[in-house]
């Protein structure tokens, strides 16, 4: 196996700020949330908002200075279809020759 | 195809008496496909090992695929009816004449029960029918439509910079709830309305790729000669804002052959 010294470090940023990203997700998700159920005043909510703000505003410029942002989209997307896969796995087992005229089409 | 024992390759089951005449090398890697018969029922199979047809290679698994529905279809215009097997269905056993046993047992066994589907299936097509959406287009026309959502978007206007993230955060989440419910909405009026045409229907799973997201794949079982109300149903929703329908067949009805 090779692997290429500036390869891995793309990769391993890569990963990182998905991680980063996924963290993100989930606070503004319960920023946004805690808003709803009317937990926060107006201050804080200005106040959480421009944080946030300011959070996205780094991420998309380290993704930029480090030209990762094709690779973290590459891991988001797959994270998604591993997540869609098992989903639909679980709802109808895959059947083998409805696959197969499926694919009689493309 | 290595391993002890042999196996019987099953292809579909007919309606036959009489003769055991063979169809011909069309069978996967132009084996002979033959009649098995017992008790007024044919198996249509090939002598294959007891081994299932496996390939690390694509487009053999494909080719195989691919003769396994032509022998299919050509039952289908031989015979009239069909039920057919998924590929790969395999009788085994440890010797020849066991294999042939096991097959005709089987047909003797379930008779009733294949003779009702083939009653049921008799005069049939199988069709496919895929609906496509654009949620963009449902996101916009429920824009103006709803109330909260246009509330929301004024509010950004003239608010704040992080109270107008936070809002638009929930503008964004509220959207994505409404049009989801649509969706959900619309799949069951489609579904309502395309079971009406047809005799039997089978939600199939959904997959993304080609042509904007699906909302919807079902297999239909329509009378022969009958598909004139379900496509005319599918023109209304190709006529809605943001919905696309995709025909696809006469199939051999693969989808109803189980239950």
């Amino acid at each position: 196996m090779e692997i290429n010294d500036g390869d891995l470090k793309q990769g391993i940023l890569g990963l990182v700020v998905t991680l980063v990203e996924v963290i993100r997700d989930a606070l503004r998700h319960q920023a946004v949330r805690r808003m709803e159920t009317g937990s926060l005043t107006d201050v804080e909510i200005e106040r959480l908002g421009k944080a946030l703000l300011e959070l996205d505003n780094a991420i998309e410029l380290i993704k930029d200075e480090m030209g990762i942002a094709e690779a973290v989209k590459s891991v988001r997307d797959g994270l998604d279809k591993v997540v869609d896969d098992l989903i639909a796995d679980m709802v109808s087992p895959p059947r083998a020759l409805a696959g197969a005229r499926e694919g009689a089409l493309e | 195809m290595s391993g002890s024992g042999c196996g019987r390759y099953m292809y579909c089951v007919v309606k036959l008496t009489g003769e055991e005449g063979t169809l011909g090398r069309i069978g996967l890697d132009g084996n002979e496909v033959y009649p098995l018969l017992s008790n007024g029922l044919a198996a249509l199979v090939h002598n294959c090992g007891a081994e299932p047809y496996g390939s690390e290679d694509d487009s053999v698994l494909r080719r195989w695929v691919v003769s396994h529905q032509q022998v299919v279809e050509a039952a289908q215009s031989q015979f009239g009816v069909v039920l057919p097997m998924r590929f790969n269905t395999i009788v085994r056993d440890t010797d020849e004449r066991a294999a042939d046993i096991n097959v005709r047992r089987w047909l003797a066994s379930e008779g009733d029960a294949l003779r009702r589907k083939l009653e049921k299936l008799s005069g049939h097509d199988e069709y496919g029918v895929q609906v496509f959406w654009d949620p963009r287009v449902i996101a916009s026309a429920m824009r103006g439509s709803h109330p909260e959502l246009a509330r929301l978007e004024a509010e950004i206007r003239s608010c704040t910079q992080g109270t107008a993230y936070m809002y638009r955060q929930r503008l964004d989440r509220l959207l994505r709830q409404e049009v989801e419910k649509a969706a959900q909405s619309r799949f069951t009026d489609f579904h309502r309305t395309i079971k009406r045409c047809v005799s039997d229907l089978r939600v199939e799973r959904t997959r993304n790729g080609t042509g904007g997201r699906m909302l919807m794949n079902v297999s239909c079982l329509v009378p022969s000669h009958g598909i004139e109300p379900l496509s005319h149903e599918l023109e209304k929703i190709d006529g809605m804002d943001g919905f696309e329908t995709r025909l696809t067949g006469p199939w051999p009805p693969y989808s109803f052959a189980t239950d």
